[in-house]
């Protein structure tokens, strides 16, 4: 039997859940601009006060519910990002659902779950509540890609990613099952306990489990093979949701990524490091190559967010646990110039008109200095230049490489890098020093964005400038891995 | 099952385990929707009897029950409801090159996979659960045991996987407000 | 105690914030206020802990504070720090306290201008930077601040950016300082690397003092050098001085606190802040005394057949940073670090009587258009008249005090000899000649403008005028603080200095010089040949040696411009080709012209049309097009089917398998 007690440890997740059925309801008895507000409202205190609760728990770790399910810092760090995500989303989708006329109530409500989907995920070392966690999140995303009904291509992402992650799932499960298989355990400390008495190594069952793994996860991260359904998904959707899946899902299928292979495959690091290694470089190349050629704002900056998550992998592949906290800095990093720039995005479009044409941020510089600026803050950082945290971040998950000895492929994130900044300043240039092509109307201004883009200004600077709190913090949410 | 012959069990499962592939080929290949339903049909049938050989009984009933029953009667319907118009579209070429290529390298990805439990030799831990046990207490206990005792959360969470579906559902059907 | 010390830069940045980010749609008198306040907060805070060293004895007089970690990597740590001790506060009540008069005064000067908020977010942002350049306790903040007053005074210069002349000077100025900054830097990188071989990972000032027997006396005049690089660019010596001149184009105000009074004196602060190396390497010491006297020598020459006010004030800062550095190349910091202190006051109070004729005269600077202007602008006549006697060295005012002191110890330290005093003396002579050439051109004498200009000419308005006479006060009464014993004073500047400089070392034994000044001075000595006396009266006679010529040089100048107008043009005939040479300040401009920047400009047009052109951008070019190739080549493969799209992933599985099942052994 479970403890009652136990349920104290989750609170933020009965808050989620509890705050998403009080949207479904409120979105269900009333309509119009007004509900909209107040679900928007609601959701803003329910992610803060879930925020709270989190941080509350920072520094516990137990199991609980029969180990299906943990606390610990490094859950609790990825919860953190998560909520810090939604808060930030919810912000920006004020006046967007407005704007667009999606149903706020199932919005906000699905922005929940799929929140709640991604704290199962991460914070649990066993396969069943990390799939189930997973699949929610999915789940969520693929109706929130699909919400704009009337745009022909929103309805298309949301097929596609469905169809697409459908598929991915398939492999994911096949693997747990074929690991399940050849080993009868489904519990990652188990696991590990039992790899490092046991050589199942030669168990090609075992290994192909694994295989299926990465070909799962890869598909959430958007890895190269798998990242194909990136750029349409992210240009259907609607862009607060791009900014959503580029950030939360993002962090979260890494973060179970990382919990999954650190905590029990580590010792068979030989094994997978050479066909990650191929990835992560495929991903960080045809990532950013592919981004050269793009004239579409919102592509660009999903191919921009494959090439990160290759990034990420070089510091993923090293296994050097005393580095594994340069990933968790990297996603918080990415988290703040990713939903800025988003952001950036959305106060350019109009309802049915996203404007996400290279072209339509022509003279910006000139017409809303405010927001230009922004926007070349965002994407300076995207571009790894100090003093912002994007280079910061960058130069964590490179030293990890090079202090594992992975030259190579330290020095092909740097190239690749200095192609990423092509693409970055082409946006700056085309903002400062282009005269507008075609008239632009008003553009959607709203205190809330300016807040938005304030907060993620501010946290640029500040981790990109004082990074060692949250270094710290991030190495102190990895020690599970020690 | 128990009593049941290995050699017996190992000539059952060989028989469903080809049918059950060759009607889900047979599903996918299908031009008339309700021929591939029907051939779904079959498919959870097999897969419904691999179950019962491997002591699930529970679970092979509720396939039969869940899948082959209600779902797929749920396809049936809302194919009729629909109503494509068949012969109409385009035939596509029977062997096109694309075609070939895809079911290449799904035999290809099959093979490997077999390939890898082929080389399977039994090193995992073998679970509580033994034949013997699930017999004398009972399947439907043994997972009313699990399902609420040891794996409740994950209940739990799987419950909101479905009522988040429901949401969807709800939501993408719901009528276009102009 | 020492916890609120960071606050002295933070008020300045504080207000460069509120002005440069809020400010878009403030009043100018809500910006004029934010500006002024914020450094006046500074000189408050500045002057609080003045008072609080009053009370400690003098080794408790240094407050360390850090605030942060900065750079952690690996055995090296750098923090953002900040020391005040006896030197930086001075520095910083200098900075703080001439700043906020500056600041108060630009808000009448710059009343009418366009671009009144850049100009008071700049100039904030100087101050920040000046602070954190005095008052930070190693050399990584300390070049940051470098840097950062460098980029102000670059923008400041380039104020009116729309006139060629004003941008070309801003781009003089910053490439100029690039080349001593760049001295600065490998100054660094070598001290750090020899003090790391020893085991020592320190930029901290306390500890560069404890280390400094680490270094061989070979290094550490390398080093020095280096770091005096740097100062020359920053404070402009020779060879690098000719951005100061041309730095003039920049407001009146900016001349003053930048030009005159702060940041071109952040060389001698910088040399005095790290004397524990200086004393280790006399060659360096020497190099420095004799660059000085050069600089300041043939700048107050220059000086002397210039025209534009500004430009011979310009000049005369030139020379008078060559006196200080003297000071400094003497070993006599605390000597230096005097001069620096009075010249801001009254060069900072010529540059802001040179803005207030400018105001008078709608914006005339050539002195020959100038004349008779006494009656009409008193204030600042009087105020100008205070600051130009202070500087030519008349008794009693706050130069004669700091020039004496310097020119006295070219003499008597080690190393020196009768030669440098000469030159010292004559520039002091020059010096009160072209002041008061440019004093009678100015203020006495015919009108010589246009008449349209005579009519407008008025007195500035009360901002401006306080901040002249509050200067004018301080250069009166500013060299009390360093009366030299000799004339019945205790030179308590010095012994204020003394925790930062030590003991002033011993002077040299006379009879060391070749020409030997203290003999003559004994033989006028009434009594016995003991040791003080000896010394007493070599001073006393050079310190009247030194009067005399001064006042000749002024009497020269009356002589030239008021009692006989006509004699300078006579002057100018017969001696056509010096003039010449002079007024053109030597064609350095020229010479550096010809050499350095032609040069430069041919192999810069060298590598741009082959090397960069061809090579480079060939590559360049070739990369990008196959890049972009290949972009265009993968975005074919991303064609919006779904099928396509599971066959890729199919694939990777594929692909990913066989890598996992190769394992196999």
């Amino acid at each position: 039997m479970i403890p009652a007690s136990e349920f104290k440890w989750i609170l933020p997740e009965i808050i989620l859940t509890g705050w998403a059925l009080v949207l479904l309801l409120i979105g269900g008895f009333s309509k119009g601009a007004l509900s909209s507000r107040i679900s928007g409202i609601l959701c803003l205190v329910g992610s803060f006060s879930a925020l709270f609760c989190t941080l509350n728990l920072w520094g516990v770790n137990i199991d609980i519910f029969n180990k299906l399910y943990t606390i610990d810092d490094y859950g609790t760090f990825l919860k953190v990002v998560f909520l810090i995500v939604l808060t930030l989303v919810t912000i920006i989708s004020f006046r967007y659902t407005e704007r667009e006329g999606i149903a706020s109530g199932e919005y906000y409500s699905l922005l929940m779950f799929g929140v709640l989907g991604m704290m199962v995920m991460v914070s649990s070392h066993h396969f069943i509540t990390i799939f189930i966690g997973l699949e929610v999140m999915s789940l969520s995303i693929y109706i929130l890609c699909g919400l704009l009904r009337n745009n022909v291509k929103s309805v298309e992402a949301s097929l596609k990613y469905f169809l697409l992650g459908a598929f991915a799932t398939a492999f994911l499960l096949y693997g747990i099952a074929l690991i399940y298989g050849s080993t009868g355990i489904l519990d990652l400390v188990e696991l590990k306990r039992y790899l490092l008495t046991k050589q199942p190594f030669a168990v090609t069952m075992f290994l192909a489990g694994i295989g299926l793994l990465i070909v799962g996860f890869g598909f959430k991260i958007a890895s190269v093979p798998f990242h194909m359904w990136t750029p349409d998904v992210y240009q259907g959707a609607p862009t607060s949701i791009t900014a959503y899946m580029a950030t939360g899902v993002k962090a979260a299928a890494f973060g179970a990524l990382v919990r999954v292979f650190y905590t029990a495959l580590l010792p068979f690091i030989c094994g997978w490091s050479t066909i990650l290694w191929v990835i992560a470089v495929l991903t960080m190349c045809i990532g950013n190559i592919t981004a050269l050629v793009q004239r579409d704002v919102k592509r660009l900056l999903a191919y921009s967010s494959i090439a990160h998550a290759g990034y990420i992998l070089v510091a993923f592949i090293t296994g050097d646990r005393e580095f594994t906290s340069s990933i968790l800095f990297y996603l918080l990093v990415y988290t703040f110039m990713n939903i800025g720039a988003f952001t950036v995005v959305i106060m350019l479009g109009r309802n049915g008109e996203e404007n996400t044409d290279i072209d339509s941020y022509a003279g910006l510089g000139v017409r809303r200095p405010f927001i230009a600026l922004c926007m070349s803050i965002f994407l300076l950082s995207l571009a790894g230049i100090p003093p912002l945290a994007g280079f910061a971040g960058k130069f964590y998950v490179i030293s990890a490489a090079v202090k594992s000895q992975y030259y190579w492929l330290a020095v092909i994130a740097v190239l690749n890098s200095v192609v990423a900044a092509y693409y970055y300043l082409r946006i700056i240039t085309n903002m400062y020093f282009k005269e507008p092509i075609r008239e632009l109307g008003v553009i959607d201004d709203a205190p809330q964005y300016g807040f938005v883009m304030l907060v993620c200004v501010w946290a640029l600077f500040h981790m990109g400038i004082f990074p060692r709190m949250f270094i710290l913090l991030a190495q102190q949410a990895t020690r599970i891995f020690l | 099952m128990i009593g049941i012959d290995i050699g017996f069990k190992w000539f059952i499962f060989v028989v469903t385990a080809l049918l059950a592939t060759g009607s889900s080929l047979m599903m996918v290949t299908r031009k008339n929707p309700i021929h591939s339903a029907l051939w779904l049909i079959v498919t959870f049938f097999s897969i419904a009897i691999i179950y019962v050989l491997l002591n699930a009984t529970f679970i092979a009933v509720a396939q039969v029950m869940v899948y082959a029953g209600a779902i797929m009667m749920l396809v049936l319907f809302v194919i009729m409801l629909i109503h494509l118009e068949w012969g109409k579209a385009q035939p596509a070429p029977k062997y096109s090159f694309p075609k070939l290529m895809g079911g290449l390298i799904t035999v290809m990805f099959f093979l490997q996979v077999l390939a890898g439990i082929m080389a399977y030799t039994n090193i995992g831990k073998k679970d509580t659960y033994t034949p013997e046990m699930l017999a004398s207490m009972g399947n439907t206990q043994a997972i009313g045991t699990l399902l609420y005792g040891k794996y409740v959360f994950a209940f739990e969470i799987a419950s909101i996987l479905l009522l988040v579906g429901i949401i969807g559902a709800v939501v993408l059907a719901k009528k276009i407000k102009d | 105690m020492a916890d609120y010390i960071w606050l002295i830069p933070v008020f300045p940045a504080i207000g460069f914030l509120i002005n440069g980010l809020l400010g878009i749609k403030f009043p100018k008198t809500l910006t004029a206020w934010v500006a002024c306040l914020s450094v006046f907060c500074s000189f408050v805070v500045s002057a609080i802990i003045f008072k609080q060293f009053l009370d400690l004895p003098a080794e408790a007089r240094v407050f360390e504070m850090t605030a942060f970690d900065w750079i952690v990597s690996g055995d090296f740590s750098t923090q953002i720090a900040f020391r005040i001790d006896a030197l930086s506060i001075i520095m910083c009540l200098i900075v703080s306290g001439v700043g906020s008069l500056i600041h108060v005064y630009s808000v009448g000067y710059m009343h009418g201008e366009a671009g009144f908020r850049r100009f008071f977010t700049y100039l904030n942002l100087f101050v920040f930077m000046m602070l954190i350049l005095v008052t930070a306790d190693n050399l990584l903040l300390m070049f940051v601040g470098w840097e950062g007053v460098g980029l102000c005074s670059y923008l400041l210069i380039g104020y009116y950016y729309e006139k060629d002349s004003a941008a070309n000077a801003g781009k003089k100025a910053f490439i100029v300082n690039r080349i001593g900054d760049l001295g600065f830097l490998l100054g660094v990188f070598l001290l750090v690397t020899t003090l790391a071989s020893n085991g020592v990972w320190t930029l901290k000032y306390s500890e560069l003092q404890a280390n400094a027997h680490l270094l061989t006396p070979a290094l550490a005049m390398a080093i020095t050098l280096l770091f005096f690089l740097g100062a020359t660019g920053k404070s402009a010596q020779i060879p690098l001085y000719v951005w100061l001149p041309d730095a003039m184009e920049g407001p009146t105000p900016v001349s003053s606190l930048i030009h005159a009074a702060t940041m071109v004196t952040a060389g001698v602060y910088m040399i005095a802040r790290l004397n524990f190396f200086y004393t280790m390497a006399p060659t360096t010491l020497l190099v420095i005394t004799i660059i000085g006297l050069l600089t300041a020598f043939f700048a107050a020459t220059i000086g002397c057949a210039q025209y534009d006010i500004k430009r011979v004030l310009a000049y005369s800062t030139v020379s008078q940073l060559g006196y200080m550095f003297v000071g400094v190349g003497a070993g006599a910091y605390a000597a230096g670090i005097f001069h620096l202190m009075t010249h801001a006051f009254f060069k900072g109070l010529l540059f802001l009587g040179a803005g207030s004729v400018m105001h008078a005269m709608s914006g005339e600077l050539d002195m020959r258009k100038m004349g008779g202007l006494r009656k009409k602008i008193p204030i600042t006549y009087w105020t100008c008249f205070i600051a130009c006697l202070a500087i030519a060295g008349v008794p009693g005012l706050s130069g004669f005090f700091s020039k004496d002191e310097i020119l006295w110890m070219t003499y008597s330290r080690n190393g020196a000899n009768i030669w440098f005093w000469l030159f010292g003396a004559a520039t002091a002579g020059l010096t009160a000649f072209y002041m008061f050439r440019m004093f009678f051109n100015t203020f006495h004498g015919t009108c010589r403008a246009s008449e349209e200009v005579k009519h407008h000419i008025h007195e500035s308005p009360k901002v401006m005028t306080i901040p002249l006479m509050v200067l004018a006060v301080l250069s009166l009464v500013g060299g009390y603080v360093g009366v030299p014993h000799l004339l019945g004073g205790s030179n308590y500047i010095e012994k204020w200095l003394e925790p930062v400089f030590g003991h002033a070392p011993a002077p040299a034994a006379q009879s060391m010089h070749a020409f030997d000044l203290s003999v003559i001075g004994n033989a006028f000595a009434s009594s016995g040949a003991s040791g003080t006396v000896h010394e007493t009266s070599a001073e006393l006679y050079l310190m009247i040696a030194a009067i005399v010529i001064g006042l000749s040089g002024i009497f020269i100048a009356w002589l030239f411009y008021v009692k006989n107008p006509e004699l300078p043009k006579k002057f100018v005939k017969k001696f056509d080709g010096l003039f010449n040479l002079v007024h053109n300040k030597y064609f350095v401009d020229e010479i550096y012209g010809f050499i350095f920047v032609n040069n430069l400009f041919r192999l810069g047009n060298l590598c741009k049309n082959f090397f960069d052109e061809k090579i480079i951008d060939g590559i360049i070019n070739g990369t990008a097009s196959l890049v972009a190739g290949m972009g265009g080549l993968l975005r074919r493969l991303q064609n919006g089917l779904v099928q396509g799209y599971a066959f890729a992933m199919i694939l990777g599985a594929i692909f990913v398998l066989y890598f996992m099942i190769r394992m196999i052994p």
